[in-house]
């Protein structure tokens, strides 16, 4: 790697003069994508800052009302064990625990996992399903941002690059809430995506609402797909069903890659989905 | 060969002697080589295009650059290299012929300054047309890859056709051909590919050179053949063999691209340059697999003819390579195919025709088992798909026309007996094989959730072990008080166990302790300079080294206590270590003797002994040195997502013939690790060339199988159907374990959505076009 | 930028002067000598440069030696110890867990990793546990075996 300075500020207070000195700054989470950007040359950062040592950055807390609040440096591994977490959000769990290998997870963090803003990054379509919103800080201050509004498509964040993920806030989710995450990939352990999705419905009065579906590797980058949840509302036909799809389908604009062509990842996403969708309603017949 | 004794080593659990050493880190890879703390280190500029004329401009500032100890271009050092052919620059002179070959050599004081000076180097690129796949290349009036292959030195040697650029073309014919399609009541004709792979090794190819004060050039070098390269090397360089010295060292994966030159030749050429300091070369992950070697990519079009009562009376095959622009470290690879491209059956009339086709893009050097996997892909599916059209049983038309023992195949071959059928029955019994269903053919109804479906397949292989008439082995014992028992052999331990089996035999034969015998690695300045030792068939090579040194060994150390004694040898033995004599009921701790000496003499003995072992040639002809077939036999059961074509292994059966289990944990293990990398050949492993440029030129774009992608059940098997002229009556086992695997796998995915896969790899998508297919002809 | 670290690589506290962008890997073999950790890939896909950092398994390719100060490493090299081998060597030993051998000691920090949070795993976690150690010589059954046995004969 290019030689480049390191700094892990103590405090945001220690953060803001190394943000303002006017050189190319680069925020280490895990650094998992961060150094093989600037090992093939794509970053060229003078520093690096590390968040990994800032206050309230490791937090995990969870409140039965008001949810729980994730650390920007909370590594994937956590989310893939923790106990709140399964519990309180199995999706995202689930997810965690399909994402990459140990050693990537150990690593990786929530806000370089966010902040890495690829259409086939899995954890985001857990954290679209749970409504997460992001909190940044940036020397001009702070603010919010729903992973929802997060992408701009094509890799790029509505982040500043001056400004770091502090945390991540998802509301609380009563507990008859079913989620599935399904993916295909070239090889099992999640290289090569073809398409994935997160789907989820809360039960109530013997019914599914509140859907949620979120894509992956179906666009420009990853999202919730309203026009189909909306079809889905109470106690979805098979009719519904097919409709919701459809409409998925409508939304999506899938590119071409060198391992699966458009409209074959639509062809997979179709079947994930019917699959998820199926899943769900059968869980909610089971309870 | 006489079994004397009740084996007590042979046929035993032998754990492998290296495996302490590689679990404790101590092992010695191609990066840990450390000569002198002021080693130089070097590294490559890889032309990016190819077919192009180029120019190499600002020269002066990389070789001025400070760090920089030495540079050099194809300007500075114009050679070729090759065994049989050379048809490749050392380093590219004015035009290149692939992407991936080596412009130029660096060697500076640290890796990074290196590679900052190979920065400032300005390649420009004056594009050529260039030949991107068969097809290309076999099209008349098309570019030709190398116009001026007609003077290459050993151009003469090869059966080409430049024009049209082929490299060279093997065909073996029996019978009379029309006869036996006329013989037939039906013919299928079908075609067949299967991608470039890259061997991929973890350890990525490296080593380092010095120059010695006389002017010779050391190298230890982590590779699987290093007489040959020493050959190459020295030819390339006008150096005498005896100048180059090769140190081996534990090699970390091979597969067979550490077999022929690739980097090797630059390190040397570079280090010549550097007035006697050391140069390491250790090339990244992504010039692994865009700079080295890939392995050959598959065109096969088939056609063969039964008659109704499922006799097989005539193949025609014709099996073309891509090798991409050299095509010397293939030629092996065409002998084998042509030897058993008819698959493992008896056929009367066949021609078979195997053709190695340039095209610019990386040269190719044999995988692990020399194309026959991708042979028995296209001839395992045929035969399914033949015995589907006359209403057979598969497995009863394979056991009908499969080659027996006594089969004169070969004008000087003759079939031994072997392990088919019984290969055959045991992986289908190890899936619970369910005598077949119809291939399942499906209209799903629109609405229901998908289904996932299940289906079987198998198929049987055979292999050609071609010892070529160069293919010795030699191996020395030295028996003394400091090293106790030393073994030099000259073939490389490349994690298939080749140590632990000189030493399990080794203390079998003349009945000493494991805990005594090391194994040297292999040092060619040990070897006379013409030396040439084989790479592969070790087991039979150096197994029958070994059994004659050994045997030497023994009758130097009785011998030696015979004169002491007085006593004949004949009565005498060594057991558990101590010299005894049957006659006289007197013993002598063999260490007692190396430590003190006996009798008058009482300075300690050394004991030594060379011997050397050379494969009977019976004549140039290809089939003269065919020693034997290896037999296999795969069988899978897997889960097809009728919907996405996704696939997941449930089971997986895979027989070899080994003839006898040595050390049966180790061939266990071999076949198990056979089993993994054909799911992985099967399923995921494609070179990616755009514009005839790798792509796949890392862990994520070309992804090998991980533990996920492990089948749910492995069922390896052990099959001994002993060779009667092999050591112990064993038989080699790496090339051949992968045959029959991908075939297997194709069929059972037929049986469980009724489409055939006939390009490897088999995608999802691929599957899932054919499954588009079959339901568009059928609506 | 330099940067005066400590290290406490196999229960031994050891300091070194490390650029910024040095990694750990580089640190490990090249600054200590420890060349049992492997260099495969450096993309984090082989996990052939695995260690234990502070208890936890890590790609040593994509940390930054810095990264890393004041915390404890384990690596291959420090698994066993006077009293011989480790179990899990052992096991691998006697199992076939090793062919070539350029993935082993990365194979056994995975597997070191798992058994510390789970002191008898069943097939399926191991497998999970070495998704991210590539072999090439496809051993994985045996390895896993290894691992299987190791973990029993520990209680
Ligand atoms: C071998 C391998 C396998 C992988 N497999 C998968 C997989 O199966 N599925 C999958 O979804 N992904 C996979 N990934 C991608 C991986 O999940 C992401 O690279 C990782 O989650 C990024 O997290 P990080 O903390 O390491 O980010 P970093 O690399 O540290 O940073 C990534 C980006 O985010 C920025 N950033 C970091 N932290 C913050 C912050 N707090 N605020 C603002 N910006 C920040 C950085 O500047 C950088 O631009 C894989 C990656 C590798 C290398």
């Amino acid at each position: 790697m290019k030689a480049f300075d390191y700094i892990r500020p103590k405090s945001l207070e220690e953060a803001v003069g190394h943000l303002t000195q006017g050189k190319r700054v680069n925020i280490l989470g895990g650094g998992v994508t961060l150094f093989l950007q600037i090992q093939n040359n794509e970053l060229t950062p003078d520093v690096i800052l590390d968040v990994k040592a800032l206050p309230g950055f490791h937090d995990i807390r969870y409140h039965h009302h008001h949810g729980l609040k994730l650390g920007a440096a909370v590594n994937l591994q956590h989310l893939a064990t923790g106990l709140e977490i399964r519990r309180h959000y199995p999706l995202l769990n689930q997810t965690a625990q399909e994402l990459a290998s140990p050693q990537i997870r150990n690593r990786a963090t929530i806000g370089g996992t966010l902040a890495w803003a690829s259409p086939v990054s899995e954890l985001v379509a857990p954290m679209l399903c749970y409504d997460a919103v992001c909190h940044t800080w940036s020397p001009r201050g702070t603010r919010t941002i729903p992973v929802s509004e997060l992408y701009l498509g094509d890799f790029k964040t509505a982040l500043e690059p001056d400004e770091l993920i502090t945390h991540i806030h998802l509301p609380s989710f009563p507990a008859r809430t079913y989620g599935v995450y399904q993916r295909q990939t070239i090889r099992h352990d999640g290289r090569r995506m073809i398409a994935g999705a997160a789907t989820l419905a809360i039960h109530k009065h013997h019914t599914l609402t509140n859907w949620r579906i979120a894509v992956l590797g179906v666009d420009d980058r990853p999202k919730r797909v309203p026009e189909a949840e909306a079809l889905l509302e109470g106690a979805p036909a098979e009719a519904d069903i097919a409709r919701a799809l459809e409409a998925v389908q409508e939304n999506i604009h899938p590119q071409d890659v060198v391992y699966a062509r458009s409209d074959y990842r639509r062809a997979v996403l179709n079947a994930l989905l019917q699959r998820s969708i199926h899943d769900i309603i059968s869980n909610l017949q089971d309870s | 060969m006489m079994i004397s004794r009740k084996p007590h080593v042979i046929g035993k659990p032998f754990p492998l002697i290296e495996a302490q050493k590689k679990l404790t880190g101590v092992t010695c890879y191609a990066g840990d080589e450390t000569i002198t703390p002021d080693m130089l280190h070097a590294r490559i500029l890889f032309s990016q295009r190819p077919s192009a004329r180029f120019r190499l401009d600002n020269l002066d500032a990389a070789r001025h650059f400070p760090g920089v100890a030495a540079l050099l271009t194809g300007q500075d050092l114009a050679t070729r290299m090759g065994q049989t052919i050379r048809d490749r620059e050392l380093l590219a002179v004015e035009r290149v012929y692939f992407a991936g070959q080596p412009l130029a050599v660096i060697a500076a004081e640290t890796p990074e300054i290196a590679d900052e000076a190979l920065a400032l180097i300005q390649v420009t690129y004056e594009d050529l047309p260039a030949v991107l796949d068969i097809e290309q290349a076999l099209t008349p009036g098309g570019p030709q890859v190398h116009p001026d292959f007609d003077d290459y030195p050993g151009a003469d040697a090869l059966n080409a056709d430049p024009q049209q650029n082929i490299a060279h073309s093997l065909t073996f014919t029996r019978g009379d051909i029309e006869q036996g399609f006329a013989e037939a009541d039906v013919i299928l004709e079908r075609s067949y590919t299967a991608a470039h792979l890259q061997h991929a090794p973890m350890e990525t190819h490296g080593g380092v050179a010095q120059r010695q004060p006389d002017g010779s050039l050391t190298m230890w070098m982590h590779l699987q053949a290093p007489f040959l390269q020493r050959k190459i090397i020295a030819q390339a360089l006008h150096m005498d063999p005896a100048q180059i010295r090769i140190i081996t060292g534990c090699v970390g994966g091979s597969f067979g691209g550490k077999v022929f030159v690739s980097v090797e030749g630059a390190l040397a050429a570079i280090a010549l340059q550097t007035e006697g300091r050391p140069v390491r070369l250790l090339l990244t992950r992504e010039e692994e697999f865009a700079g080295t070697f890939t392995a050959p990519a598959m065109r096969a079009h088939v056609k063969m003819g039964a008659t109704r009562d499922g006799r097989i009376t005539a193949i025609e095959a014709t099996y073309d390579w891509d090798v991409g622009a050299s095509v010397d470290a293939a030629l092996f690879h065409l002998q084998a195919v042509a030897l058993a491209g008819t698959g493992p059956y008896a056929i009367p009339n066949a021609t078979i025709r195997s053709r190695a086709i340039y095209t610019n893009l990386l040269p190719s050097a044999p995988l692990r088992g020399l194309g026959i996997a991708q042979v028995h892909w296209a001839i395992e599916q045929h035969v399914a798909e033949l015995a589907e059209m006359l209403n057979m049983n598969p497995i009863t038309m394979r056991q009908w026309n499969l080659v027996k023992g006594g089969d004169r195949l070969f004008p000087n071959f003759t079939m031994h007996a072997n392990g088919l059928q019984t290969c055959g029955l045991q992986v289908i019994d190890a899936i619970n094989w369910r005598p077949a269903a119809p291939a399942h053919s499906y209209h799903a109804p629109p609405g229901a959730a998908p289904k996932k479906r299940i289906g079987q397949g198998m198929a049987i292989g055979w292999s050609p072990i071609i010892l070529s008439d160069q293919c010795g082995s030699s191996v020395s014992i030295r028996i003394d008080k400091d090293n106790l028992c030393d073994i030099i052999v000259d073939g490389v331990d490349i994690g298939q166990g080749l140590y632990a089996f000189v030493t399990q035999l080794a203390s079998f034969e003349l009945n000493i302790p494991v805990e005594w015998i090391t194994v040297e690695p292999t040092d060619t300045a040990n070897y006379p300079p013409d030396w040439e030792a084989t790479y592969h068939n070790l087991l039979w090579s150096t197994g029958h080294a070994l059994l004659k040194a050994t045997a030497k060994m023994k009758r130097q150390i009785l011998t030696y206590l015979a004169k002491v004694w007085k006593e004949p040898i004949s009565n005498m033995d060594i057991v558990d270590g101590e010299i005894i004599s049957y006659a006289s009921r007197r013993r002598f701790p063999l260490l007692d003797l190396l430590e003190n000496g006996a009798g008058e003499e009482t300075s300690p003995p050394v004991f030594s002994v060379t011997a050397t072992y050379r494969p009977p040639n019976a004549g140039g002809s290809i089939d003269s040195l065919l020693q034997s077939f290896a037999a296999t036999a795969y069988a899978a059961e897997v889960q097809v997502d009728e919907k996405t074509g996704g696939v997941t292994i449930l089971k997986l059966a895979a027989a070899a013939d080994v003839g006898h289990a040595l050390n049966p944990e180790s061939v266990k293990a071999q076949i198990k690790g056979g089993m993994i990398q054909s799911v992985s050949f099967t399923l995921l492993e494609e070179m990616i060339f755009e514009n005839g440029v790798p792509r796949s030129n890392n862990f994520r774009d070309y992804p090998i199988a991980t533990t996920a992608d492990m089948p749910q059940q492995l069922h390896p098997i052990v099959v001994e159907v002993p060779q009667q002229s092999g050591p112990y009556g064993a038989r080699d086992l790496s090339h051949h374990v992968q045959v029959g695997a991908a075939p297997a796998i194709a069929n059972a995915i037929y049986r469980a959505v009724g489409v055939r896969i006939r390009d490897l790899p088999i995608t999802a998508q691929r599957i899932y076009d054919a499954m588009q297919a079959k339901r568009a002809e059928e609506a | 930028m330099k940067h005066e670290i400590q290290l406490i690589v196999n229960g031994e506290t050891r300091s070194l002067t490390v650029e910024s962008q040095q990694t750990l890997l580089e640190a490990l073999r090249e600054d200590l000598g420890l060349t049992g950790v492997k260099h495969g890939c450096s993309t984090g896909e082989c996990g052939a440069c695995s260690v234990l950092l502070n208890g936890e398994v890590v790609n040593s390719c994509m940390v930054l030696a810095v990264e890393a100060a004041d915390a404890e490493i384990l690596t291959a090299e420090g698994l066993a110890t006077d009293e011989g081998l480790h179990p899990l060597q052992k096991s691998f030993i006697d199992h076939h867990g090793v062919q070539c051998g350029y993935c082993a000691s990365g194979m056994l920090i995975s597997a070191k990793a798992l058994l510390n949070r789970t002191s008898r795993p069943h097939e399926e976690e191991i497998r999970e546990a070495l998704v991210g150690n590539l072999c090439r010589c496809g051993a994985y059954a045996d390895i896993i075996k290894s691992i299987q046995v190791a973990s029993r004969a520990r209680r």
